[in-house]
């Protein structure tokens, strides 16, 4: 399937940039448009969060079909829980524990986040706040 | 019965620490967990906090052995923010550099995966070219590891001595194609070690996000110099080898296929390059904004992404390297494998452990 197949598939209002597709999508869909990405066999390339600046978090899915990037990302508010699409691409496993490290993300539907750089006890959300910790 | 083994995460073998715990039952392998984060250092909090000049080092120190292409993508990504053209000059330096560090990295895995098989003679060849590759490099750049070749806006040195080049190049691609692949393809102790062994098939490739010769050597015909051109590589001619395997002989054929395409890419790249300036002068911030780039390194695409408050600050700089996508795969194929085959089908992802941590 083309990149295009696949953008019109899952819909939404796609946006071109210069790097890719991007849709914004509430987080619920989330789950969805990965199980349409895995069933046309798009990678699965990382998850991106950042602070938009305004108290909330905007979280990216990045895949790849043939060379061309599918941006899905969500806004998600101070404490708000985003679905886990580990069962769908195990690949994520790592990109999901990494998003909590930095910046506490709770993913619902994993049986368990583990530290992944961190240790066992180390405090979450290294990437927030004015020094860079949340706490 | 089963009985687990932690091993690491210090190895007799490896230079760089990370855990594994093997769960076993007689001699076969039925499961395993990974651990890294042992090398961790914060680079991307680190970059937070560094003017875009201090971050472009910085990031030449996310990997050891890939290091130029980590300077080069986030200096892309800067680019492509600020809009930036970069001399075509200077995008042929980037790429001749970029090839240079891949046949370099190619030679090192593969004289590691020679010594673990017990091949001393083949080690000793591989690293032997691998060294007239990075004193090469250095020639280039001055550097052996960390070049300082990326500016934002091109680059910051020039290849003057085009001959050098080409008899390197010349000279690997004679030792890779009558020696190495041979040796790698035929002999009967190579190919009892590597077929059949740690076999990644196809949609584990893609469901767990393998890059680079893991995911093409399970048949995953993907590779973003092709497919998603950058710099001066839709300019040139080359050929992405894939198998359909996914074994560690298949990922041994791919990488040494590669090493051909490679000198051609290189060799066409000194033909091609035309005179001009190196960079476009000095850029020390460029305007608020975000940008995704991917590249293609020794071990698969480079993923960076990199948003700008218009600061000489960047607000966020997000790195994937290619180790961090293909180390979670072992766990899926050393599964019915036998325990002592472990530390080969490890090697054969070519996994760097510093640039996963970041």
């Amino acid at each position: 399937m083309s990149a295009e197949a696949l953008r019109e598939k899952i819909g939404g209002n796609w946006a071109e940039r210069a790097d890719g597709w991007w849709l914004r999508v509430p987080a619920d869909k989330i789950r969805e448009a990965a199980r349409t990405m895995l069933a046309d066999g798009a990678r699965f390339a990382t998850l991106v969060a950042r602070p938009d600046g305004a108290g909330q978090l905007r979280l990216s899915w990045h895949w790849d079909l043939k060379g061309t990037l599918l941006s899905i990302e969500t806004m998600l508010a101070a404490g708000s829980r985003v679905p886990s699409i580990v069962d769908i691409y195990p690949g994520a496993d790592w990109a999901e524990r990494e998003a909590r490290e930095y910046y506490a993300v709770t993913f619902e539907g994993r049986v368990s986040t583990p530290p992944l750089m961190l240790r066992e006890g180390d405090a979450v959300g290294i990437l927030l706040g004015p020094e860079g910790r949340s706490q | 019965m089963s009985y687990r083994i932690p091993i690491g995460p210090y190895h007799l073998a490896l230079e760089e620490p990370y855990k594994i715990e093997v769960e076993c039952e007689g001699e076969t392998v039925v499961g395993a967990s990974l651990k890294v984060g042992f090398n961790f250092r914060g680079i991307e909090w680190l970059a937070q906090r560094k003017n875009i000049t201090q971050a472009i080092a910085l990031m030449e120190r996310v990997c050891g052995i890939c290091s130029n292409v980590h300077s080069m993508t986030f200096c892309m990504a800067l680019e492509r923010i600020g809009s930036i053209e970069v001399p075509e000059r200077a995008q042929y330096v980037r790429v001749v550099t970029a090839e240079l560090e891949r046949l370099h990295s190619h030679f090192l895995w593969a004289g590691v995966a020679a010594e673990l098989m017990g091949f001393q003679t083949l080690f000793m060849q591989a690293f032997r070219l691998r060294e007239q590759v990075m004193d090469l490099l250095e020639s280039i750049s001055g550097n052996r590891v960390n070049y300082s070749m990326n500016r934002i806006g091109g680059v910051n040195r020039d290849i003057e001595h085009a001959g050098v080049v080409r008899a390197v190049v010349c000279d690997a691609r004679e030792v890779v194609s009558q020696t190495l692949i041979p040796l790698f393809t035929t002999d009967r102790s190579v190919a009892a070690r590597c077929r059949g062994v740690g076999i990644l098939s196809r949609d584990n490739a893609i469901a767990y996000g393998a890059v680079g010769p893991v995911a093409r050597a399970s048949g995953v015909d993907s590779d973003l110099r092709r497919d998603n051109p950058y710099l001066a590589y839709n300019s040139l001619d080359f050929a992405v080898p894939t198998q359909t395997s996914g074994d560690v002989l298949a990922r041994i054929v791919v990488r040494a296929l590669e090493m051909l395409e490679s000198c051609r890419i290189v060799e066409q790249a000194l033909d091609q390059m035309p005179a001009g300036p190196l960079h476009v002068g000095n850029i020390y911030s460029v305007p608020a904004g975000e940008a995704v780039v991917r590249t293609e390194a020794p071990r698969g695409e480079v993923f960076y992404y990199v948003e700008s408050n218009g600061s000489d600050i960047p607000a966020r700089v997000k790195v994937r390297t290619p180790s961090f996508a293909n180390i979670p795969t072992v766990a899926t194929m050393i599964k019915g494998n036998d325990l002592a085959d472990v530390p080969l089908i490890q090697a054969a992802i070519d996994p760097c452990y510093s640039c996963t941590d970041r």
